[in-house]
């Protein structure tokens, strides 16, 4: 008996870089294999990750629905973590398919569809820190030494 | 005389049952994480015991794809 199942599976942008229908072919191919019934699958998102996953601090991430009997369930999770493009995935069995999936999924498909570019470089942006103006960098060492011998006395 | 108890700002108590504990909807959750990263308590998020239960499973999944981070 088919269950139905939402997967999140984070790819690497090295891979989406190289070209979009590549990268998503990574998840339906893999679902295809074990003979899924692929409801929906799309770009969710591409953004930064909270914690770098295998030293990657951006990652896109796909969502798909999709039916498939519970005993190849285990070769399916095994098949993804052996991908070295999935940086890692989530799998949940669902009651159906959420309203407006479908819809947001056949978006893709029109021509018009345009894949946002992932950024060039995953490199985390460098916050600057910001200066403080209490600290006067001007003092002398020489008057820093006199502050203390005050102390002292 | 015992001191008066604190009492903190509680704040999901309006939105218990609500359809957006998901683990996507990561703007949400994050008001339920203390600075540190830590899931508020139910005292403090106002949640009944099955809507924390969710909201607990949902930040651990959150926590699971990088969307959230274990520790801040």
């Amino acid at each position: 008996m088919s269950q139905m199942y939402e997967a999140m599976v984070l790819l690497d942008n090295d891979v989406v870089r190289q070209g979009y229908e590549n990268a998503k072919s990574v998840v339906t191919d893999t679902l295809k294999k074990y003979d899924a019934t692929i409801h929906a699958c799309r770009r969710w998102d591409e953004r930064r990750l909270a914690y770098p996953i295998r030293r990657k601090n951006r990652a896109t991430f796909f969502i798909s629905y999709f039916e498939m009997p519970g005993d190849r369930i285990p070769a399916f999770r095994r098949d993804l973590e052996l991908n070295e493009r999935v940086l890692r995935y989530l799998m949940l069995a669902v009651d159906g398919l959420p309203e407006g999936e479908v819809d947001e999924a056949k978006v893709e498909e029109t021509a018009e569809f345009v894949v946002p570019a992932p950024p060039e470089d995953d490199a985390i942006e460098l916050i600057e820190e910001p200066t403080s103006e209490l600290v006067d960098e001007d003092v002398d060492e020489e008057e820093l030494l006199m502050l203390g011998d005050d102390k002292e006395d | 005389m015992a001191a008066a108890r604190k009492v903190r700002a509680v704040i999901g108590a309006t939105n218990c049952d609500d359809p957006k504990i998901d683990y996507k909807n990561v703007q949400y959750l994050e008001k339920f994480l203390t600075p540190q990263g830590q899931i508020l308590s139910r005292r403090r998020s106002g949640f009944c015991n099955q809507c924390q239960r969710q909201l607990k499973q949902a930040i651990k999944r959150a926590r699971h794809v990088g969307l959230l981070p274990f520790v801040l």
